[in-house]
């Protein structure tokens, strides 16, 4: 279980100084073990600052950040994160790049190949063994940060944004597809997205923030069974939430005319 | 196992394999031609440019070819050559693990660079071969003087680039480098290194041209051997078609230690293309 409690983030202020950015203020949740939770709020509530600390990259100044009750200090192997930008290293094929978190984690050469080629199976991309990053379109680049990520067999999938930068089909069949992989095997998932359809599509519940300094607004249940497919967005429950989202959304906008 | 399929299309795969087929190999031919063409040109403009001008620097191209040759029968090039590679090689050797070492350090850590910065660049801007009295003065009439002008002309381009290199590797890799739990070591071996190649290379090869420099330099002015000394003694005596022959041996040296380094390069970095 990954628990939140009075998190406030603020950036670039020495410890005596003050005058820093408020990123997130007094954030208190909690994610259930094999829950799928999405995040969703304005642009620059710090969604993804939110989740680089339960990652263990940043730290935080006040609070607790805890995963099974051991407190967050750094990066853990129960945990492993798909990157919006998808961070793959550009100079090694996709197997390379799917084996990277066993290899440096000491698993032996035999162990990661077999291990990394049973996920690039699984997310799709069999044949690609030997492609490099930029001969792959952007949602097959996904599915090997996708790949890298389950291969290292976490508990705990960290995904920020990771289909934002994918073009609308490519993502919706990425949706699904994530979703397939899920039903299959039910990590605890926080997925941090912009996307009104993707948050209600795949969460059991949707955390939605305020705009800055980031707090949570509300923890609103998704009650669509699964497995659910693809034509559930034209039920009345799934229009409903999203609706209750851009409710929310749009008074939080500061922009409008 | 049941898998997902990958529906959406694969970029630039046919094309990426067929390089180096027919289209590639003709256009790599016709830029070898146009080399060629354009040093044959170069070859007769200045043969009649000497033939008709009948100046005393400038010798027709058919006298510096037959200077070389003389100098190549009487053995006396590739005696003082060996001189000069092998201080070339110890120069750039010691400047390349240096200034690769600092240059990392510094685009690592900021304590680094803030504690060098001022003295790589002030060694970078400033002219190498004003250091050459006072190596002589330290090394006298050695190779070590030689060595210590090389080491001093190449160094610091190596430094400033590798340090950019390393700066300016994008910063998620290394974030997700550490998610996957990488120790400093390994971010250093597993992304910096590779990251910071192709730039690092570039730094290299600067480095290459400018140890030449140094080497030439360092031979006439302090340390009187090896091919510099003999531009020096032929160049006091006005004769400027040996002057050129030693010249055109520089320059091959020149060509063919880029042509190396460009080789391991593109070996290395092919990703990056």
């Amino acid at each position: 279980m990954i628990r939140v409690k009075n998190l406030t983030k603020e950036f670039g202020s020495m410890d005596n100084g003050g005058g820093g950015v408020l990123a997130l203020s007094s954030i208190d949740f909690e994610v259930r073990d094999n829950e799928f939770v999405t995040v969703i709020g304005p642009s620059g509530c710090g969604k993804t600052t939110l989740l680089r600390i339960i990652a263990g990259l940043i730290s935080y100044q006040h609070g607790e950040v805890s995963i099974d009750s051991h407190p967050v200090v750094g990066p853990g192997p129960e945990r492993a994160v798909v990157f919006q930008n998808f961070a793959l290293l550009p100079w090694t094929d996709v197997l390379g790049n799917v084996t990277f978190g066993l290899d440096v984690r000491g698993a032996t050469k035999n162990d990661s190949q077999a291990k990394a080629k049973e996920l690039i199976k699984l997310v799709g991309l069999e044949g690609f063994e030997r492609r490099l990053p930029k001969e792959l379109s952007g949602g097959m680049q996904q599915r090997v940060g996708l790949a890298r990520a389950l291969a290292v067999n976490p508990r705990i999938l960290l995904m920020d944004e990771p289909f934002g930068a994918l073009d609308e089909q490519t993502r919706r069949l990425l949706q699904e597809q994530l979703l397939q992989l899920w039903e299959r095997e039910r990590k605890t998932v926080v997925f941090i997205t912009h996307s009104m359809e993707e948050a209600v599509m795949l969460g059991d519940r949707v955390m939605l923030m305020t705009p800055r300094p980031g707090k949570v607004k509300e923890m609103i249940d998704i009650p669509l069974k699964r497995p659910r497919p693809p034509d559930i967005e034209k039920s009345a429950a799934f229009i409903e939430i999203k609706e209750y989202l851009w409710e929310n959304l749009r008074a939080m906008q500061t922009d409008q005319p | 196992m049941k898998s997902v399929t990958a529906s959406e299309t694969v970029v630039k795969t046919t094309a990426a394999r067929n390089i180096g087929s027919s289209p590639g190999l003709q256009r790599s031919v016709r830029h070898y031609a146009l080399e060629v063409f354009a040093l044959l040109a170069g070859a007769v403009i200045w043969e009649s440019l000497g033939w008709s001008l009948g100046l005393q620097w400038l010798p027709p191209f058919s006298q510096v070819l037959v200077a070389l040759v003389q100098f190549l029968a009487s053995g006396l090039i590739l005696s003082n050559l060996q001189s000069s590679l092998l201080s070339l090689i110890v120069g750039f050797a010691l400047s390349l693990v240096f200034g690769l070492f600092l240059g990392a350090l510094m685009g690592r850590y900021r304590v680094v660079e803030k504690a060098f910065d001022v003295y790589v660049h002030a060694l970078f801007v400033c002219p190498s071969i004003l250091f050459a009295p006072i190596f002589f003065a330290i090394f006298g009439l050695s190779d070590a003087s030689r060595i210590a002008i090389i080491f001093v002309y190449s160094t610091f381009v190596i430094v400033i680039n590798t340090a950019t290199a390393i700066r300016t590797v994008e910063p998620s890799l290394v974030e997700m480098a550490y998610s996957f739990g990488c120790r400093e070591h390994q971010i250093f071996t597993r992304i910096l290194l590779p990251a910071s190649l192709p730039l690092v290379f570039a730094g290299i090869r600067l480095g290459m041209g400018r140890a030449v420099k140094g080497m030439i330099n360092g031979e006439m002015l302090i340390a009187f051997v090896g091919l510099g000394a003999l531009a020096q003694k032929y160049g006091a005596q006005f004769d400027a078609a040996k002057v050129f022959a030693i010249a055109m041996v520089v320059l091959i040296i020149g060509l063919v230690s880029n042509a190396f380094v460009q080789a391991l390069e593109s070996r290395l970095t092919r990703w990056a293309d």
